[in-house]
């Protein structure tokens, strides 16, 4: 009986590892606020303008890139402290931004996506009158 | 959970490991927002790569967003050393940060000085250095004697 359980157990335990070394880096964020927009920017060193993904997917916003120009067969890794590829990280956001006014621009292995607000979130200033 | 497992089979160990691979499985399914599993403390600025081929070593630091004036590289023996200074605030692209204003600040900002340790067949002398989407490449070629040589092996008949 104990061991079935272990015949049942084993093949998850095999799985797990393989997992673990698909999953992408998560990039270190900076997100900061204007009075017009939102501005998210991320360190995605090795991925180009053209390996960068920006969706929106209802309110949730996914960023993904891969680092294309990896080292070729012949490079045999002695000290390794970066692993993986691709990069990967989602935020979900409020209604309050101008969807197709989003902008995205990728530089240097930093990417930077500004989140206009809509016309009516801006901040308004409040007069208070003296009755 | 069987009441009879002897001792071969119950591994109170093997058990809290497996149910920190279970907890990180769910994480997984549930949300990107996983602790990241590295050897590298999170902040290590630049994060470092070493590879070789048969006739150089390869060394990439990964810096994204600096300012090339501002990075210092230099090899001394086989002593590959970066110093610098990044500021972060600039890939906002804003006048005048004001740092009240930032949600989340991961990425790094500030001084910084790394170095590392090349295998002794490097030749100092021979060095080029690129920077790339954020990457910085350092080739450093093997000294003539070190590098690896194809022995052809003869059929003696």
């Amino acid at each position: 009986m104990a061991e079935k359980e272990t015949k049942e157990l084993a093949p998850r335990e095999e799985q797990a590892p393989a997992l673990r070394r698909e999953r992408p880096m998560i990039p270190p964020v900076d997100i900061y606020e204007t009075e017009e927009a939102l501005i998210l920017v991320a360190d995605m060193p090795g991925v180009t303008k053209e390996s960068v993904e920006v969706k929106i997917d209802e309110n949730v916003l996914h960023m993904r890139g891969e680092i294309t120009d990896l080292p070729g067969e012949d490079v045999e890794p002695i000290y390794v402290e970066l692993r993986g590829n691709e990069y990967y990280r989602a935020f979900t956001i409020g209604p309050e931004f101008d969807l197709d006014k989003i902008e995205a621009s990728m530089e240097a292995g930093v990417l930077r996506i500004y989140l206009p607000k809509v016309e009516a979130e801006k901040p308004r200033k409040i007069e208070i009158k003296v009755a | 959970m069987p009441i009879n497992w002897g001792l071969e089979f119950f591994d109170p160990f093997r058990e809290f490991e497996r149910l920190q691979e279970e907890v990180d499985r769910l994480l997984q399914l549930t949300s990107p927002f996983i602790p990241i599993r590295a050897a590298v403390a999170r902040g290590t600025f630049p994060v470092i790569n070493i590879g070789e081929t048969s006739d150089s070593v390869l060394v990439y630091l990964f810096a994204p967003g600096i300012e090339l004036d501002k990075i210092d590289l230099s090899i001394e023996g086989n002593i590959l050393s970066i110093s610098g200074e990044r500021d972060a605030t600039k890939a906002l692209k804003v006048e005048n940060v004001d740092p009240a204003r930032y949600y989340r600040q991961e990425r790094f900002s500030g001084r910084f000085t790394r170095a590392v340790t090349l295998p002794d067949s490097i030749d100092p002398s021979q060095v080029e250095a690129t920077y790339q989407n954020g990457i910085i490449k350092v080739k450093i070629g093997k000294k003539e004697e070190k590098k690896a040589r194809r022995i052809e092996v003869k059929a003696s008949c």
